[in-house]
């Protein structure tokens, strides 16, 4: 059973050295009892504490790091099987792959185009993570050629993909600085690649289709050599397989805590799949059921940002919703004497009503105020959305100059502010909207003269 | 169980089977077996469940003439001798089966008289509408079941007078019930009353007249055995379901006018046995609750007995008792007063240049005031004035108000008081023009000059209590009384008494320990976001959120049964001292998905409550300080175990166990029941500087009773120690009592 | 080698199934899982996740021309559109009685008894009946609707608690399925659960409909609620263990991915590419989580989505 931050603190030093990061060793006891830090934090730690605490407080997926410089994909560290128990912390990779048998100007301008991508979503970039280069070609220096054309083009992680440890060999000579993933070691191969791993200190991934015995022993063959970054490939490429077997691994290593399986997996959506849209709805499966990296064949931005849509929101945290950015924003094209509206900046609320005022038929103003992720009433029931904070937020973002009228919808749930809303703005008229999103557009018709 | 009335039921039933086989015995003579039997109405529209009250009971169908004997023959085994003058006996039983074989023998009739062609009947040139169609069964049914229509009314008889029968028939139509009209008293029907006065009957005023017989009720019978086959899943022949389902589901009952006979006793038998009570504007014996009716059976209310300035106050009250024996909810579609009502204006503000006039406020003398009385002390709908309307203040003055409801219910109870009145400010919040601040005596109202010259005067203040009281909270109110007093004096008085009753409240509250109750209640609103967290709520710890008491929550669980806030049997005591209860850990262990295995409600250290995420305040330990420091939502400083509010919010919420960190609502560091393992306040050694001083006098009271009277001098908040390192000189400086107390680890 | 025993989770609970259709029409049957979504090594699934194709009852005005292009003429004529939709690989048909909207053509009980009759002539497999979503609109023509269907077990929705009175004892009475819809929350899923039972509508006859989110608008509390409600459920909690639906076609057609073309920004991509994919993901999103049925709207979807569940059926 996991020990409880207290259980944890007894074995700590309790000096509140701070040199963990932590401002005191109890502080650092929840974290390590909520498993989302290492005790190698903490550089006081007695061997004892050590032997009674690795154990209990050792994320059951190990975090490893691919690429080196701010772009680095993190994966790992992942504590439940579903995303409610707690969050998913770390999205998986989005990596497209490339092959040296392809044409140079090609690949040139395939990369060029995944490395520049960039779409924005609830105040956020989201970009794709890295590229596969597959030895298709058989031929070392083609390989090295094209992994050389990629990295001058491109700081984003790589994956380099050979069975022959050799010709991985003559690549890393150029590019081990990056800290590309090596893919893959098999049962074949696994002592060569494991040096390899070791003398660039990369991580590798461990690829054995045979069956979760076989993948396990092969994991260990490899960390015994000293890997201790490794990455899964259990050879499942299909819908079913590829769902059973990371589920499998996933409950493995979070409810049994296996360690020669507590790593992230690597996947290949495309490898299976009938047509792109097989890809993309697979590497969505993949996204929500535990893949580490997702490598996919083919890019266009229409697939990409529905992809990284998703990945956006299954890894948001539950208990923390997502904040939209407080100010003024536009529905439909409106214009100065189009409604205006007011809301909170949680997510949802605001999705909500935003995607009912789309279809409204009104074009509006909606300002979004900073209730710290709160909906309408629990906002206004914690003291985040009252009438100062609205008139504050409607003069900071000069609301009077984008609208040619003076009336402020208040969502109806709030009612109660329309008095006091009328004292911090008394040129305006307060009106009160309906409670659920969904009526706003009956509102309007029937109140919205303008 | 009365003597008088079994043997008039058995009497009765005797008779009419007796009538019944000596009908059918001449039919079938003179038709033969094989003629079809069939229920139609008026309009010839039929019904697909055969004759319903024989096929309900027994799966039996009748389809032609010979079909009947059956039926007959079980109606007669059914019969029990007339009970002697000498023989006592409990008699529900023999009652029950005379009931059920009057209404065979009623429906036996009526199939042979549809072969007659004798049905529906025709009085004085008038077509009676016979058994109810199957369309207009299913139409009606479904309102039944949805609660637009509360229930049915079977009347039988005739009334005082003409005027008394269209009162009556109004009344009910304003409930919303559904009026089924049959037999004679001395006589008269009430279908000739209602039709003498130009009443318009039929399904458009939903009000069907049967038959002028006894006879014909069976009709009613025979239209809750189909709302059972239709709407409660009901398998013909299964008889002991259908008339559970319209016991509970059904809610129909008698209302005999006039004196009673045998049949008619028979009759109510019948509808006894499917739960319907019978209510007698005659002096005949009450039967009390016993079971097969869900509350009373037979109420005895002689007209001329009804307290009432004249018949139509008597015939207003009568109907209230009916509605009240039978358990119906009345549901108001419409607050009807002069101004718009609704969520959109309770923040509206009325402002002096509008004020109309005003009660309450500074210098001002108004109260509140809401108290439970019994049954028969309320009448519901009755608002008075006692003192000058609001039309008679000068404008801009402040009048005197004195606001008081009575309220009365089967499942109301005293402690269901403030939880409802404070719901008052709520109430009249929603009316267009009229502002409502505060509660008790210092609540303040202010009428807007717009809202009185449409009209709205203080009636309406009572209309809009008794509306929503009713629509709102039907499940603990039945009755609602409101007057409004306005003579200052009056006022004044009331005041006072109504002073005595807050401070009893309050007492009582205060005074209410985890000992003296044995279920608790829980709170599940936050899974929404926190799946695995269960709050589970004790007299002495409020939920962390600050919003839900102790009684709050078992209000909420008597209004919506399906709700958030479930009742926690304590169950078995496996630790006083920690505060563990085994049915209090199995209920937490199967609504917090099987996550929270223990739970304790006096340790923060051992097991304690889990967090949502909506705490007022967190409880950290301090194992450096050795005790415990509290930090509230709206204090944004950094804390003396390096985390923020919002870290430890990380840490905690969500609904993990976490020894040595708990959320809690600010007034629990009040309560008696504060940490007690842990040894209670005097473990405090941070405490937020906002609740210190919202809290000042409590805390103070607190101290003292701990025998600490100095302590909230020694313990730290955000001015003095935002870290360990400056908050143990403080606390040795200060000599804080939790240095030297057991070690807390 | 390293000996690995895979857990097994031992679910004691089952999913109600609830049958659509029979009595001479086609029938189909949902539920019944005893594991979580298409974990066959542990538990029985012993009937696949279903598609519904969604029909309105009236030419719709506000449809992306990609949704126009792919069904052309028949969008004018409901038996016509059902017919099409059976063509294109529906399970089951979700009539949506739009025109009595007040906002819309504000039709009464006799259009919806009308169109609901045209459809079951024109189609022999299932339907779901939607009413255009207005409490008192709802109770209108659905409660036409059971009464045109009697006998055919259809599915009537949406079943709110402020009318699930209304539409429990339709159902009862005509033998129908009823979607109780809730907003988002596990709890209160339950609950309405809980009531329409108090009614006396059976546990076979309610399918839920925990509400959806789209891709990129709250489709992760939507994967959420389904999944935990399906966990519940198999945890043993019978008033959680209902089959659940999901109109995933509707919401993401909804959102601006899908209906502006134009000004957006370039990296959104291409409009009927993202269009689909939108609905695609959704839906299979919403499958991947626990939902039974997926009410669809384009062809293609529905193609793609079919090939997905025949690969995860067939594991």
């Amino acid at each position: 059973m996991a020990l409880t931050g207290i259980e944890i603190y007894k074995h700590l030093p309790k000096t509140n050295c701070k040199e963990c990061g932590f401002p005191t060793c109890l502080a650092f006891a929840m974290k390590l009892a909520a498993k989302a830090v290492e005790l190698s934090l903490c550089p006081y730690v007695s061997e004892e504490a050590k032997q009674a605490l690795e154990a209990a407080s050792r994320p059951p997926i190990r975090l490893v790091t691919i690429g080196a410089g701010e772009r680095k994909i993190e994966v790992g560290n992942e504590v439940v099987m579903f995303r409610h128990e707690k969050t998913f912390y770390h999205p998986p990779g989005f990596v497209v792959r490339v092959k040296d048998s392809e044409p140079a100007d090609a690949v040139a301008k395939l990369v060029a185009e995944v490395a520049g991508y960039s779409v924005e979503r609830v105040g956020m970039e989201l970009k794709m993570d890295g590229f596969a280069i597959e030895n298709e070609s058989q031929d070392g220096a083609n390989f090295v050629k094209c992994v050389e054309l990629v990295s001058s083009k491109t700081d984003l992680p790589l994956i380099l993909m050979s069975k022959e440890p050799s010709v991985l060999s003559q690549a890393l000579e150029k590019v081990a600085s990056a800290k590309p993933l090596l893919y893959a070691a098999t049962k074949d191969n696994w002592e060569q690649m494991a040096e390899l791993a070791l003398k660039y200190q990369c991580p590798l991934a461990v690829c054995e289709p045979e069956g979760l015995g076989e993948l396990a022993g092969l994991v260990e063959n490899v960390t015994g050599k000293g890997v201790e970054d490794v990455i899964l490939d259990p050879g499942a490429r299909d819908f079913g397989p590829s769902l059973v077997n990371l589920t499998q691994l996933r409950r493995l290593a979070v409810r049994k805590s296996f360690r020669p399986l507590g790593y992230p997996i690597i996947t290949f959506p495309g490898e299976a799949a009938a047509n792109v849209e097989e890809e993309a709805l697979l590497a969505g499966q993949q996204v929500a059921k535990y893949s580490g990296i997702i490598v996919l064949d083919h890019f266009s931005p229409g697939i990409a940002y529905p992809l990284l849509t998703l990945r956006l929101n299954i890894y948001t945290d539950p208990q923390k919703p997502i904040q939209m950015t407080p100010g003024i924003y536009e529905i439909s094209t409106p214009k100065p004497e189009s409604p205006l509206c007011v809301t909170t900046n949680f997510s949802l609320t605001y999705f909500s009503i935003a995607g009912e005022l789309e279809s409204s038929g009104f074009p509006s103003w909606l300002l979004v105020c900073d209730t710290e992720g709160l909906s309408v009433l629990t906002a206004w029931s914690a003291g985040k959305f009252d009438a100062e904070r609205i008139a504050k937020t409607a003069k900071e973002f000069n609301v009077g100059e984008k609208v040619s009228h003076k009336s402020l919808i208040l969502p109806g749930g709030v009612a109660i502010l329309r008095g006091e809303l009328e004292e911090e703005l008394p040129e305006w008229k307060i009106m009160v909207g309906p409670r659920e999103a969904v009526d706003v557009g009956g509102f309007l018709k029937q109140y919205w003269a303008a | 169980m009365s003597r008088f009335i079994a043997t008039s039921a058995i009497r009765g039933a005797h008779g009419v089977v007796k009538q019944a086989e000596d009908m059918l015995k001449d039919a079938l003579e003179k038709f033969g077996a094989d003629v079809p039997v069939v229920f139609v109405d008026k309009e010839g529209v039929g019904s697909t469940y055969y004759l319903p009250v024989i096929y309900g009971y027994s799966g039996h169908k009748v389809e032609k003439l010979g079909d009947l004997t059956w039926p007959l023959e079980h109606a007669k085994s059914l019969l029990a001798p007339v009970p002697s003058d000498n023989l006592w006996l409990p008699y529900l039983g023999e009652i029950a089966d005379a009931g059920v074989a009057t209404f065979f023998a009623e429906e036996i009739i009526k199939g042979i008289e549809f072969v007659k062609g004798k049905q529906p009947e025709v009085h004085n040139g008038y077509k009676f509408n016979g058994p109810i169609s199957d369309p207009q069964t299913r139409s009606w049914g479904i309102q039944l079941v949805d609660g637009s229509m509360p229930g049915f009314a079977a009347v039988i008889g005739a009334a005082k007078s003409n005027e008394v029968a269209v009162k009556i028939v109004r009344e009910l139509q304003s409930k919303g019930q559904l009026v089924f009209l049959s037999s004679m008293s001395n006589g008269r029907s009430i279908v000739d009353q209602l039709l003498e006065e130009g009443v318009d009957l039929g399904y458009h005023t939903f009000t069907v007249p049967y038959g002028t017989d006894t006879e014909s009720v069976v009709y009613a019978a025979g239209f809750a055995s189909r709302a059972a086959f239709s709407f409660g899943n009901v398998k013909p022949g299964n008889w002991r379901e259908m008339l559970l389902y319209n016991k509970f589901r059904c809610f129909a009952f008698a209302l005999c006018l006039g004196p009673m006979d045998d049949l008619k006793w028979a009759t109510g038998a019948g509808a006894i046995t499917y739960g319907f009570p019978a209510i007698c504007d005659t002096v005949v014996p009450n039967i009390l609750p016993t079971g097969i009716t869900k509350y009373e059976h037979v109420v005895s209310m002689p007209f001329d007995d009804i307290p009432g300035k004249d018949d139509m106050e008597r015939a207003e009250r009568l109907i209230q008792r009916c509605i009240e024996v039978r358990g119906i909810k009345i549901k108001i579609p419409k607050v009807d007063i002069p101004v718009a009502f609704g969520p959109a204006f309770e923040g509206e503000v009325v402002r002096r240049e509008n004020l109309r006039a005003e009660a309450g406020g500074k210098g001002g003398t108004c109260f509140e005031w809401l108290a439970m009385k019994d049954m028969d002390k309320v009448q519901d709908g009755k608002i008075a004035i006692v003192g000058p309307n609001l039309d008679s203040f000068e404008e801009g003055v402040k009048m005197p108000l004195g606001i008081v409801v009575a309220v009365a219910g089967r499942k109301m109870q005293k402690d269901f008081e403030p939880v409802l009145e404070r719901q008052i400010h709520h109430f009249i919040n929603g009316a267009e023009g009229v502002q409502h601040i505060a509660q008790r005596d210092i609540a303040w109202l202010r009428f807007s000059k717009s809202a009185v010259d449409k009209g709205f005067g203080l009636k309406h203040l009572g209309v809009i209590l008794h509306t929503n009281l009713h629509n709102d909270f039907g499940a603990i109110v039945d009755k609602v009384q409101i007057t409004l007093y306005t003579e200052l004096d009056k006022v004044e008085e009331l005041r006072d008494q109504a002073r005595g009753v807050y401070h009893e409240r309050d007492a009582r509250i205060a005074g209410m320990t985890d000992e003296a109750v044995d279920t608790y209640y829980s709170c599940t609103l936050c899974q929404s976001f926190a799946p695995n967290h269960v709050c589970v709520i004790n007299p002495e710890r409020t939920g962390l959120c600050g919003a839900y008491s102790w009684l709050d929550c078992r209000a909420a669980f008597e209004i919506s049964p399906t709700g958030p806030n479930q009742p926690v049997p304590k169950g078995r005591c496996i630790d006083p001292v920690l505060g563990e209860w085994e049915g209090v850990n199995s209920f937490v262990y199967e609504h917090s998905n099987r996550n929270v295995e223990r739970f304790t409600i006096y340790s923060l250290m051992d097991s304690p409550m889990t967090t949502c995420g909506c705490c007022e305040c967190v409880m950290a330990l301090i194992p450096e300080a050795n005790g415990v420091m509290i930090v509230n939502r709206d204090d944004y400083s950094m804390t003396p175990c390096g985390m923020t509010f919002t870290t430890l919010m990380g840490t905690v919420g969500g609904g993990l166990q976490t020894p040595g960190m708990m959320g809690h609502a600010k007034l629990y560091v009040t309560s008696k029941k504060f940490i007690p393992v842990e040894g209670g306040i005097k473990r405090v050694v941070w405490l937020s500087k906002n609740v210190k001083e919202e809290f000042a006098e409590e805390l103070k009271e607190v101290c003292e009773r701990e025998g600490v009277p100095d302590l909230m001098d020694k313990i730290a908040d955000g001015t003095v120690a935002t870290t360990v390192e400056e908050l143990l000189p403080f606390l040795e400086e200060k000599g804080h009592p939790a240095l030297t107390m057991e070690s807390i680890i | 080698m390293a000996a690995v025993e895979v857990p097994t989770e031992k679910w004691t609970g089952k999913v109600h199934e609830v049958t659509l259709g029979g009595n001479g029409r086609k029938s189909v049957v949902v539920g019944g899982e005893s594991t979580l979504p298409f974990l066959h090594f542990e538990g029985s699934l012993p009937h696949r996740p279903i598609i519904a194709i969604e029909v309105q009852d009236s030419e719709p005005k506000d449809w992306s021309p990609h949704l126009v292009g792919a069904w052309g003429d028949v969008l004018a004529d409901p038996a016509a559109w059902a017919k099409k939709a059976v063509e294109y690989g529906a399970d089951i048909i979700a009539l949506s009685l739009k025109s009595a909207h007040p906002e819309e053509a504000n039709t009464g009980a006799d259009e919806a008894r009308k169109n609901v009759d045209k459809v079951l002539s024109a189609v022999d497999i299932p339907l779901i009946i939607y009413g255009p979503g207005v409490a008192e609109k709802d109770n209108e023509v659905l409660v036409a609707a059971s009464e045109v269907a009697k006998g055919q077990r259809v599915a009537l929705g949406n079943c709110e608690e402020k009318n699930h009175r209304t539409i429990a004892a339709t159902c009862i009475a005509d033998g129908h399925v009823a979607i109780a819809h809730t907003p988002l929350e596990i709890n209160l899923a339950k609950q309405l659960n809980i009531l329409l039972c108090d009614v006396g509508l059976s546990p076979d006859s309610i399918i839920m409909d925990p509400d959806t989110g789209a891709l990129g608008y709250g489709v992760e509390y939507t994967y959420s609620v389904i999944e935990r409600l399906r966990i519940a459920a198999l945890g043993g909690d019978s008033m959680a263990a209902m089959p659940m639906i999901s109109p995933a076609g509707a919401e993401s057609w909804r959102q601006k991915e899908s209906r502006v073309a134009e000004g957006v920004p370039p990296s959104w991509g291409e409009h009927e590419e993202r269009s689909l994919i939108w609905e695609e993901i959704t839906a299979s999103i919403v499958l991947n989580a626990g939902a039974d049925i997926v009410v669809l709207r384009h062809p293609k979807t529905v193609e793609v989505i079919k090939a997905t569940i025949d690969k995860l059926m067939s594991a």
